[in-house]
């Protein structure tokens, strides 16, 4: 079945078998290898996109059900070469270590932050809680993000 | 091995907490992992697993299978051209008696646990190969089964291999053990146990191989180990020369990717079809199939004088190999040399054994066996500050190795034992004590010391090896074989180079773990690829400043002395600087290498008897020491850890934040095995095949990691360094255990230190 | 995942007319976060899948002392919405403590609750409501009690041609309440779970309490004589306490892989009893 998606700001029309989920037709069709398979569960967040700007498991998501709604992946916040701040602040704080976790951490730290600017680390590390890291212990990605917080607090 | 020179003045890169040259690809999901690779008519590949535990198998019917549509190839046991693959100690070739251990490619005849892999299936589509492996008739006759190590060593229990159901046994004797116990003021007893847990990797098994244009088998996998080329080529019955590994960036890997996973099965099924094959395991898959973390059972029975001095300490431990022995032996072995913890032990004896049994089987881990006995001898140092009522820190002062001492293998510590520094910044780090929020809570404080090898044991003749060159315009090319699971490996090498080339870090291009192109380096565990990698890419880069420095003394007419390379150039002591890009030229010119090739030679042993010899096993130890504070809900058992300090003597911090974000992340790791992770099995079936089911902390479940940093300087690795990978995982256990302990009066001895199990120590529910 | 047809219907009635001809082979995707994972683990081979969220059963009203809920409320709306805060708060914090945010993005309340996880919230949420909820099939509209849908382990009396259509429930602002869990990890399902609400007269002494369990039995139990040892009754400690205890020894849980019985048993006495003091002094408040 044809279906239109709608993936960072480009109309992407696909050829989708009804039982592909949208993590499948974003890697298998279109090679956006930004969202990872961790667990088929919705668990991990390794799938993370974000729909309409809200986070959402891509690995439960059918492509079928994902038609017309504004699906933004990581390759979606650079602008034209430059990393987005949130990504400056990972790279300065070291809140990237085996990487896996990376992408689903970005954007639901980014959703949040889009709707709770003044949040503190508490409720960032509460934010963060349904994306798994198995590497950083956490600690570092809450520097980058309330380091990333406080600056856009301040633009 | 430290660099004299450096020593004295600032380093540039070493010692910076430099951003890693693979994270900026991570930031923005550039970087290709195993599984994100396609190639023009690829095959996808599944594993058909037997479901019972213990099974012979009459027939395998795949007639069926390989008739559906889309399936390229079906293999089993018969295909395969030699269907064993030994488990010798990756890398290395001095053959070590039970360290040497046999595993069935696919299953022959007998079924030894669950999940055992029976066939492999190659499909247009997963989706066409999952509905072929559903096709796979196998008949099955279920045996009895056997699903707990004292049992399996009781007469008459299942056989579980034909040579018995004990697979290794290691003792030590020290001193003596009987006279120690006799003139002790105080004897603390403890029987502790620890569980299954899995290594839970975000990224599972993964990888894709194909034959290339010149007929190499080449496999791109997610690997700690490249070297498993040379297990592939003897399986497929081909010349080692024409398998080749390409290690890819890991999602994690924690000892879980150190034996072959997908790497056989991709090459036998690439080789067979002559396509690309790809196979990506699911999450269940990964959890149902791959080598757990050995469960203990420990005895300890520790003997000391009023003032705390420990005068003997009596061990026993009992571990579960499940159905092959992988690196069991192995990991017992490190148990054993550091089953008495990091404390002077005039007198000691150990009994470690493993067995066989129908669990799903197990072997590397974080750790790697050293980890388990750090909740058995520190739970004991608590008890016995408590039997004494001595503080637990001053318990631990008394006993603590200093360098000089042995340990009851009769190794020599050589080095700086800062354990006396690390307990105290551990512990002042917890600060002021966190007031309990409510009448139902209690609140107490616990620490835990431990001692970690890094490098591996000497007898092993551990090398690495490293390319380092310059290209004509002065940019900086590394090739290591090493494998980066995520820990900065890769890039650590990077900054040494940059060093002691006097290069900007962003002139070097590194090249890692391809088994064809990059010198190998060995494996990437037992916290080894710093000491070794690192002294391999030291050695390499102090050379080729040798070799070029002596080059630029001709060119500039100079003593080689009087020269050091800076800034991009090489500069004299009298002001004269000579450009990269023209030593190089010159270079060229003279017929001087602008590479060069490092070896680094670990020093090397003599296998040890334990029981009678005495002597190095392992190069050096980490030690390391973490504060818990935790807060016990006495109403429902439920322990959050308020606050956790680990420090650690990690010799020279080459790039402070990787160690800070490898303590804290091993530290948060080693709550996960304390508070929630279990492989849950019911005879030697496992309940928990589900991220939902299978629990690793989330950002919630722990707080801030307060990683502390100490730098004695003195490890074997590059510029002073020791291996700090695996250290942080154990301590937190025995802390959070002691902690309970300080709030409650309780002492739980079984891990993980679930709500219920804390509840019945605190006597709120009865019975089982 | 095994293949399947997939259909997503505009209107109610044409989505009951291809439940009515599939019948057992026919699966409901509403948020896909409790089918998903069972698709994707192949464990279950529908021939149809039918993708409800189309169907015009969303939006949060207020009207007659009752808050209607359309089946295909995302979680996240009853976290955020302030009409559901203002009304009937429990639904809020019961909806906050449904799996991660990601779940709560795309799972629905009708969903949660035609698919009756024995630990989840919101079916625990409903039955300590007195919610109705309302249900579409062929032969036309029926409305059950919360109380009455959930008949056993992952079992509900909706029929497999059956549709939930909406949820009904009678605003709470005069009531104090409070939602008590405890999970394995944060996020996880309950290991057990308490609703409570508590309704004080005027004398200060217990008008109307209601408590509800999730993770004790097959489905979410509510425990009467618990209820009614508090009914026209002072709260005080003791008063509670009592209560809590009735409840526990009213409960008989199973055991699992992972939790004892007796634990859980132990848990709900303890969560029951938090839950009433909390429940109590927000009725307190309110007054």
């Amino acid at each position: 079945m044809r279906v239109s998606l709608h993936v960072n700001g480009r109309p992407r029309d696909v050829d989708v078998e009804p039982n592909q989920t949208l993590l499948a037709v974003l890697r298998d069709t279109l090679g956006i290898f930004d969202v990872k398979e961790g667990c088929g569960e919705g668990v991990c967040g390794a799938c993370t996109v974000l729909l309409d700007g809200r986070p959402v498991s891509s690995c439960l998501l059918l492509a079928a059900s994902a038609a017309h709604r504004a699906i933004t992946t990581v390759r979606g916040l650079e602008d034209e070469g430059d990393l987005h701040p949130l990504q400056q602040a990972f790279l300065r704080h070291g809140a990237v270590q085996c990487g896996f976790c990376t992408p689903g951490m970005l954007l639901t730290g980014l959703a949040f932050l889009q709707n709770h600017p003044g949040a503190d680390r508490a409720a960032l590390r509460h934010a963060i809680e349904g994306n798994l890291c198995r590497c950083t212990g956490y600690a570092k990605i809450l520097d980058a993000l309330e380091a990333y917080a406080r600056e856009a607090k301040r633009d | 091995m430290t660099d004299g020179v450096k020593l004295e003045r600032e380093m540039r890169l070493v010692g910076r907490p430099v951003i890693r040259h693979d994270a900026r690809d991570k930031v923005v999901a550039a970087t290709a992992y195993a599984g994100d690779w396609a190639m023009p008519g690829m095959l996808h590949a599944v594993v058909v697993r037997s479901p019972y535990p213990s099974a012979r198998i009459r027939a395998i019917d795949t007639k069926r299978a390989a008739a559906m549509p889309g399936v390229a190839t079906v293999v089993a046991a018969s295909d395969v051209p030699h269907n064993t693959l030994w488990t010798d100690v990756p890398g290395q070739t001095t053959e070590v008696g039970p360290l040497r251990a046999r595993l069935h490619v696919l299953a022959e005849d007998r079924i030894r646990h669950q999940g055992e892999p029976i066939a492999l299936i190659a499909a247009e589509t997963e989706q066409q190969a999952r509905e072929a492996a559903e096709a796979v008739a196998v008949d099955y006759e279920v045996l009895a089964g056997v699903f707990d190590p004292a049992a399996a060593l009781e007469p008459g229990a299942p056989a579980v291999h034909d040579q018995g159901n004990l697979l290794a046994h290691w003792r030590v004797r020290r001193g003596d053990v009987a006279a120690g116990f006799a003139r002790a003021d105080v004897v603390v007893e403890g029987e502790y146990r620890t569980q299954h847990v899995d290594s839970a990797y975000l990224e599972p098994e993964s990888g894709v191989a194909w034959v290339d244009s010149d007929g190499v088998i080449t496999i791109r996998v997610s690997t700690q180990v490249i070297e498993h080329f040379r297990d592939v080529a003897e399986v497929l019955g081909v010349p080692q020369n024409r398998v080749r590994v390409i290690g890819t960036y890991l999602g994690g890997g924690f000892g879980g990717k150190e034996d072959v996973t997908v790497e056989v099965y991709l090459g036998l099924l690439a080789w067979r079809t002559k396509r690309p094959v790809r196979m990506v395991w699911t999450r269940q898959e990964s959890l149902l199939a791959r080598a757990k973390r050995h469960p203990y059972r420990m005895r300890y029975r520790t003997a000391a004088l009023r003032t705390g001095e420990i005068v003997a300490q009596e061990i026993e431990l009992l571990a579960d190999s499940g159905g092959y022995a992988y690196l069991s032996a192995l990991v017992l072995l490190y148990s054993t040399v550091t089953a008495a913890g990091p404390y002077r032990m005039p007198a000691a004896s150990v009994d470690a054994k493993v067995a066989y049994t129908n669990n799903p089987p197990t072997s590397a881990m974080r750790g790697f066996g050293a980890m388990q006995v750090v909740f058995g001898y520190e739970s004991q140092m608590d008890r016995l500050a408590r039997a004494l009522g001595l503080s637990p820190l001053a318990v631990r002062r008394v006993n603590a190795l200093r360098r000089g001492d042995a340990l009851p293998v009769g190794q020599v510590i050589e080095t700086h034992v800062a354990l006396p520094e690390l307990i105290e910044r551990s512990w002042s780090a917890l600060g002021e004590p966190t007031p309990p929020r409510a009448p139902h809570v209690k609140v107490g404080r616990g620490i835990a010391c431990n001692l970690q090898p890094y490098g591996r044991i000497v007898w092993l003749h551990d090398w690495s090896s490293a390319w380092v060159g310059f290209e004509m315009d002065g940019s900086l090319v590394v090739r290591s074989g090493v494998p980066d699971v995520g820990g900065g490996q890769a890039s650590s090498l990077c900054q040494i180079a940059a060093e002691i080339l006097g290069v900007p870090l962003e002139g070097v291009s590194v090249h890692i773990a391809d088994s064809a192109l990059t010198p190998l380096a060995g494996t990437t565990t037992a916290s080894r690829q710093l000491y070794m990698s690192g002294n391999a890419v030291l050695k390499a880069s102090r050379e080729l400043r040798e070799q070029l420095l002596a080059a630029a003394a001709r060119i500039l007419d100079a003593g080689p002395a009087a020269l050091e390379m800076a800034d991009g150039a090489v500069r004299a002591s009298d002001g004269r600087s000579l450009p990269l890009v023209e030593l190089l030229r010159g270079c060229a010119r003279m017929g001087v290498p602008r590479s060069h090739l490092g070896v680094y030679h670990a020093p090397a042993g003599e296998p040890v008897d334990l029981e009678k010899g005495s002597g190095k096993i392992f190069p050096d130890y980490t030690f390391g020491c973490h504060a818990a504070e935790v807060e016990v809900d006495t109403q429902t058992g439920r322990v959050t850890v308020l606050k956790l300090a680990a420090a650690h003597d990690v010799g020279r911090a080459i790039n402070p934040q990787s160690v800070e974000g490898q303590i804290q992340g091993g530290a948060v790791q080693g709550m996960g095995y304390a508070l929630m992770e279990e492989v849950v099995l019911e005879d030697g079936i496992n309940v928990t095949t589900s991220f939902a089911s299978y629990l690793i902390p989330s950002a919630g479940d722990v707080p801030d990691v307060e990683a502390l940093v100490v730098e004695s300087g003195e490890g074997l690795g590059p510029f002073g360094a020791r291996g700090i990978g695996e250290p942080p995982i154990a301590p937190p256990a025995a802390a959070v255990a002691n902690a309970i302990e300080d709030a409650t009066g309780a002492r739980v001895t079984q891990l993980p230190l679930t709500p219920e199990r804390v509840a019945r120590a605190l006597g709120l529910v009865e019975g089982d | 995942m095994y293949p399947f047809e997939y259909v997503a219907p505009a209107s109610v009635d044409e989505a009951l007319a291809v439940l009515a001809e599939h019948g057992e082979d026919a699966k409901v995707l509403a948020g896909g976060q409790s089918l998903l994972p069972i698709l994707n683990y192949r464990l279950a081979k529908p021939r149809v899948v039918v993708d409800i969220n189309g169907l015009p059963l969303d939006g949060v009203s207020v009207g007659d002392g009752r808050l209607k809920l359309g089946a295909l409320t995302r979680h996240a709306t009853l976290e955020e919405s302030d009409e559901v805060a203002r009304n009937c708060p429990p639904l809020r914090e019961a909806a906050a403590l449904v799996g991660n945010v990601r779940v709560r993005t795309l799972g629905t309340l009708g969903g949660s609750l035609a698919h009756a996880d024995p630990a989840a919230e919101l079916p625990m949420a409903m039955v300590a409501l007195d919610a109705r909820l309302g249900i579409a099939g062929r032969s036309g509209r029926r409305t059950v009690a919360a109380g009455d849908f959930f008949t056993g382990y992952l079992t509900t009396t909706l029929a497999p041609d059956e549709l939930l259509t909406d949820i009904d429930i009678p605003v709470t602002r005069d009531m104090g309440w409070a939602v008590e869990e405890m999970s394995r990890r944060t996020g996880d399902f309950a290991i057990v779970a308490v609703a409570a609400l508590i309704r004080l007269d005027r004398r200060g002494h217990v008008d109307e309490a209601r408590m509800t369990f999730a993770g004790v039995g097959p489905a979410p139990v509510r425990v009467p004589a618990a209820e009614d040892v508090l009914r026209g009754a002072e709260p005080t400690r003791d008063r509670l306490g009592h209560a809590a205890e009735t409840a526990r020894a009213a409960l008989t849980p199973e055991s699992d892989a992972f939790v004892s019985s007796a634990y859980r048993t132990l848990l709900a006495g303890v969560l029951a009893r938090r839950a009433l003091t909390r429940a109590v002094a927000r009725a307190l408040e309110i007054r």
